[in-house]
């Protein structure tokens, strides 16, 4: 029969052994989350076309264009014109376009004979935007454009209305 | 010299007065040395006033500089109270294991889509002294609205019936 102290030493012993069981066990779940992460993060690699579309509007405060050819913009949009500070109540697609750009690469889009976009795809829905007024450079961007966000240019069109180029990745 | 009379000479400062009164006014001034000068006293300070008013411009929209004072206000709104205070080991106990877990595999992520570039930033903005932007987060807009005037539109798609 063992003496009183070798049994409480056993005792510890067994103790500490089911502790580390039971840490390691608990810290399982997590070790293998952690490996799929980094199996997934491997074989992750950059989308190599961004899919981007590019809408010309016109804003007026008319509630029909005189163009036969504008449209009323789609709901989604025009909720997000409408949240935004603008004075324009109604808003007319005058032109669409959709494309790729290949990773790394920029693409020129014309929008109007004045109006023309060049977006240069930088990887991780990364993009650079530059937009050219009557083929000069007005202004460049650069920011990340994820499918849930909107980029929009705008300024002041003749007779208090308004121009937009909308910049988004298609649905 | 009362209340009345500082308002009248006041008055007749800023050429308020009719004639008559006018010259009753310009009359006392002629006799009353007290009239005299509190009369330059008010002139030096409606000159000195004249000086400070310089117009303040915004370099953005009336609509666009109170609305994004409303939509702060809204978001200040909308936030709770503070959260109640709980002891610093029971936050720690909940939360420091699965927040290091979940650091560690974000970092791992966030390193290997960088292409170990490290994290770009979000945006940069726009080179052009006459744009200015606007976000709204909870739409994940983006606007940049170029102040030029209208006459520079670039879209020249507009209807010929709008055009000035």
């Amino acid at each position: 029969m063992t003496s009183l102290p070798t049994t409480l030493l056993l005792l510890q012993s067994s103790n500490l052994s089911m502790r580390r069981q039971t840490f390691s066990t608990a810290l399982r779940p997590w070790f293998w989350a952690w490996v799929v992460m980094l199996a997934v993060n491997g074989l992750a690699a950059p989308a190599a076309d961004l899919k981007l579309e590019a809408l010309l509007i016109w804003g007026t405060n008319e509630q029909t264009s005189p163009d036969a050819n504008h449209k009323p913009v789609g709901p989604k949009l025009k909720k997000k014109l409408e949240e935004l500070p603008l004075k324009w109540t109604h808003y007319f697609e005058v032109k669409r376009i959709q494309f790729d750009v290949p990773l790394s690469n920029a693409r020129k889009v014309p929008l109007s004979e004045k109006c023309e976009l060049e977006v240069k795809n930088l990887g991780h829905s990364k993009i650079e935007v530059t937009l050219f007024g009557k083929g000069k450079q007005v202004a460049t961007r650069t920011q990340e454009l994820s499918k849930e966000d909107t980029l929009i240019l705008g300024g002041n069109a003749p007779g208090a209305t308004s121009w937009f180029v909308v910049l988004r990745r298609p649905e | 010299m009362d209340y009345d009379a500082q308002l009248k000479l006041q008055a007749y400062l800023d050429g308020e007065l009719p004639e008559a009164e006018a010259r009753e006014v310009a009359n006392w001034l002629a006799q009353d040395r007290e009239a005299i000068a509190l009369f330059a006293e008010l002139r030096n300070t409606r000159q000195a006033l004249v000086g400070l008013e310089v117009g303040v411009t915004l370099p953005e929209s009336r609509e666009f500089f109170w609305s994004k004072i409303e939509r702060e206000i809204r978001r200040q709104e909308q936030l709770g109270p503070p959260a109640r205070s709980v002891p610093f080991f029971s936050a720690w106990r909940r939360w420091l294991v699965p927040a290091g877990a979940v650091a560690a595999a974000a970092l791992a992520v966030l390193v290997g889509l960088s292409g170990g570039s490290g994290v770009s930033l979000v945006e940069t903005a726009v080179a052009d002294p006459a744009a200015f932007t606007y976000h709204d987060f909870s739409t994940g807009t983006t606007l940049v609205w170029f102040s030029y005037p209208a006459d520079d539109e670039l879209a020249d798609n507009t209807p010929a019936a709008t055009v000035q």
